[in-house]
């Protein structure tokens, strides 16, 4: 064989590999729902998410766990949004760059690392003692906002730091000052990349139970929180709880819980694809 | 007879009458940008040395010059735009319309109202067509939409794209062609009122056709604006220009008329450079 | 693009006006010859400055026109052919201002029968027809026009070479008009070069409109 036949060989073999590397994830990941669906499809219906948890199997519902994710979720969110932008925005903009910034970028950096049952230990502390928030949907917000903070940070930084240069330059000769060229040119322009982040954060945040269960969301909660400073509990302490059952049932309701999870985290994923899309069409 | 000729037919009898050859005074009072003994440094690199020069106003002038010679640094004082640069430091006296452009108080913001820029590679927003104008207007404080819409039309037509894009103007400005493009950042900087146009190799980027409308455009604009084109292309700078200024590593080599840079320069250098015979 | 399309026209304009200058010039000076009027002379004499101050202004602006706007193909075979035409025409404006100083230095009228022995009219009108093909090539970038001169040169040519033998003659019958003779003679010859003048002419219009070169092509006969 001459040596553009080994090419093409080569070529071949690569892309074969490429493929079957592909394929292995989403087999595994088809494996997986569908064993789910097998073992909780039948139990989700109506009364199974606006029920409220029991001691009988077949009464037992996700509402409340449904509720507190919810709320965990939109107030997170409105933590955590505005605060990561704006010191994303402040770091990659106002900061005099120096050894400090530097220091200060790679600390953040990291922090994105550490493991989220420490956020949960110092959410006790701070939050629920100090702050006296008690095991409160604010409490349990303000930790994980502190969590997915570093991945909205640098995901900011980065959608920023891909604006071309000459679009800030052009702003600034039209006589715009810093301010305005930041909010009217580089954060529409950045949109996307932040929107991006957010959402890929907030999905991990939906399923984040260490450092909830340290801030002291319960097991067992028989009311869905109606203000923030109510004791809660969410899905994914809800279906650890379960699988720590004996009973059958238990199981199928926690498969059925794994499904609603999953949907929700979906949703939220495609959503924030779809309007990612959306606003990345309209400026361009 | 044109008028043109006309001119040329009286002088030129003075000339071979009296033999005596008039030298025109580029400096004035009515110069519209004054530079005195301006210097410029990167951090420990001296940009620009030690230069001084007088733009006249309603004319087009040129800044040729090897690549580094420091043609774009030099333009780029007139509105401040060095300012971003790490290590940027100067020294010397800019005027525009008499007043010190690098005094303390200055602020930038209401200079770049009075001297726009258009930049080499076309920059539109990623915005609408419209948007794009306006927003020079927006940024301002202005939001009388009729205002803004008037404005932005004058400023399109008068960038001879109005009639290319007026039935669509919620367009996205990235869909247009380069040359396009071009004059809608022409037009955008136009809308502000600008009474100086600074152009940094406006159109190296573009194809002949979109490089010919430009410079028909730029010598319509002539009448109304000020114009510092930065080129690297010799034959433009002679097709347009009214003056021509030839920089070499940093410092000004010559200005004068460009009919006389491009027929009896008067440095050996300055005719080096515009034969080819070196960069 | 416009603004070199209207320098270009600018020489283009001056070209023509130093053509019906120098053209009138000539007739003028033709004129005041054949009626002996001084004033008329005089009148072509003080124009010629004018003729001299159009001539360098139309080579100062075609350099000019070359150095800021480096034409090519018919641009550049257009500047060639104006900065040529006006070497010709100038010099067709020097015979008439030599006409006219012979009109000026010498106001003694020339016998009639030695103008019509020469053919002296009959080249005069030859001349005119000339200038009215070349006037027209040029204006209208009509190459058949140009294209006319030759072959009525070749009138001007016969005259000419036949011209010594009849002023001999006349001379041999009448020793009187020895110095109007040699005027004659002189003005004469002065209309053959005139002819070859408009011939160049003629012949860098059709360089400009054909990129054909014509001259060198051999007196073949």
């Amino acid at each position: 064989m001459n040596k553009i036949q080994i090419n093409r060989w080569k070529d071949q073999l690569f892309k074969i590999w490429g493929i079957a590397c592909t394929l292995i994830g989403l087999i595994l990941l088809v494996v997986f729902i569908g064993d789910i669906l097998i073992d909780g499809i039948m139990r989700i219906d109506w009364g199974f998410i606006t029920d409220l948890p029991s001691r009988k199997a077949e009464k037992s519902g996700i509402y409340t766990a449904l509720m507190g994710s919810i709320w965990i979720l939109g107030l997170t969110t409105i933590i955590a949004f505005p605060v990561g932008v704006a010191a994303a925005v402040y770091l990659e903009e106002y900061a005099e760059k120096g050894r400090f910034s530097a220091l200060l970028e790679i600390n953040i950096s990291n922090l994105a690392g550490v493991p989220s049952i420490i956020y949960g230990l110092l959410g006790l502390e701070v939050f629920v003692r100090i702050l006296h928030l008690g095991a409160s949907v604010l409490a349990g917000s303000l930790t994980l906002s502190l969590l997915i903070l570093p991945i909205i940070i640098v995901a900011t930084r980065e959608s920023m730091k891909a604006v071309p240069s000459t679009i800030r330059d052009a702003s600034y000769a039209l006589g715009a000052s810093k301010w305005q060229t930041i909010w009217n040119q580089i954060l529409p322009a950045s949109s996307g990349g932040i929107l991006t982040g957010v959402i890929l954060s907030l999905s991990r945040a939906v399923g984040e139970t260490a450092p909830l269960i340290v801030v002291g969301a319960l097991a067992y909660v028989p009311f869905a929180p109606s203000n923030p400073l109510e004791e809660f509990s969410v899905l994914p302490i809800q279906i650890f709880n379960w699988i720590s059952r004996p009973q059958h049932g238990f199981i199928e309701n926690a498969a059925a819980a794994i499904i609603i999870l999953l949907l929700v985290t979906f949703m939220m994923n495609g959503v924030a694809v779809y309007y990612r899309n959306k606003w990345q069409k309209k400026w361009k | 007879m044109a008028k043109e000729m006309e001119v040329s037919i009286e002088k030129d009898i003075i000339m071979s009458s009296d033999n005596i050859v008039k030298k025109e005074s580029l400096k004035g009072q009515d110069a519209k940008i004054s530079v005195k003994n301006t210097k410029v440094w990167y951090g420990d690199f001296q940009a620009i040395k030690g230069i001084s020069m007088d733009i006249k106003p309603n004319s087009v002038t040129a800044f040729i010059g090897p690549s580094g010679c420091g043609k774009s640094t030099f333009l780029r004082l007139f509105n401040r735009m060095n300012d971003y640069v790490d290590g940027f430091s100067m020294e010397g006296k800019i005027k525009i319309n008499g007043a010190n452009i690098y005094k303390k108080k200055v602020h930038v913001e209401e200079l770049r109202k009075e001297v726009g820029m258009v930049f080499q590679k076309p920059n539109p927003f990623p915005k609408s067509i419209y948007e794009n104008v306006a927003y020079g207007l927006k940024i301002q404080g202005i939001s009388d939409k009729k205002l803004i819409d008037s404005r932005v039309e004058k400023a399109l037509k008068q960038a001879d794209l109005w009639e290319e894009v007026k039935n669509d103007l919620k367009k996205s400005a990235l869909a247009l062609s380069g040359g396009q493009q071009q004059r809608l950042c022409i037009a955008r900087t136009l809308a502000v009122e600008p009474s100086i146009i600074l152009m940094d190799e406006p159109t190296s980027a573009l194809d002949p056709i979109s490089t010919a409308k430009i410079e028909d455009l730029i010598f319509e604009l002539k009448e109304k604006y000020t114009i510092i084109i930065v080129t690297h292309n010799m034959q433009q700078a002679s097709r347009i220009s009214d003056y021509t200024a030839f920089f070499y590593l940093g410092e000004l080599v010559e200005y004068n008329k460009t009919k006389t840079i491009f027929t009896k320069p008067e440095k050996k250098r300055t005719e080096n450079y515009i034969t080819g015979r070196f960069g | 693009m416009e603004n070199a399309n209207y320098q270009k026209e600018l020489l283009n304009q001056a070209g023509l006006d130093m053509m019906s200058l120098c053209i009138s010039q000539l007739g003028k000076a033709t004129e005041a010859y054949l009626n002996n009027d001084a004033d008329l002379a005089e009148e072509v004499i003080y124009t010629e400055s004018h003729v001299n101050a159009l001539d360098i202004s139309i080579e100062k602006n075609c350099e000019r026109y070359l150095a800021l706007y480096t034409p090519v193909a018919t641009d550049l075979r257009f500047v060639m052919a104006i900065l040529k035409i006006n070497i010709d025409l100038e010099r067709i404006g020097d015979h008439a201002y030599g006409i006219s100083k012979y009109v000026v230095d010498d106001e003694t009228p020339t016998p009639a029968h030695l103008i019509k022995a020469l053919q002296f009219e009959k080249m005069h009108a030859t001349i005119q027809d000339m200038f009215d093909d070349i006037v027209d090539a040029f204006e209208n970038e009509n190459v058949k026009s140009a294209r006319k001169v030759f072959k009525k040169d070749k009138i001007l040519d016969t005259i000419n070479r036949e011209a010594f033998a009849i002023i001999e003659a006349e001379i041999n019958k009448d020793m009187s008009v020895i110095g109007k003779s040699l005027q004659l003679s002189s003005i004469i010859k002065k209309f053959e070069r005139v002819g070859d003048l408009i011939k160049n002419i003629a012949e860098e219009i059709i360089f400009y409109k054909k990129a054909e070169l014509l001259k060198h092509k051999g007196k073949k006969k």
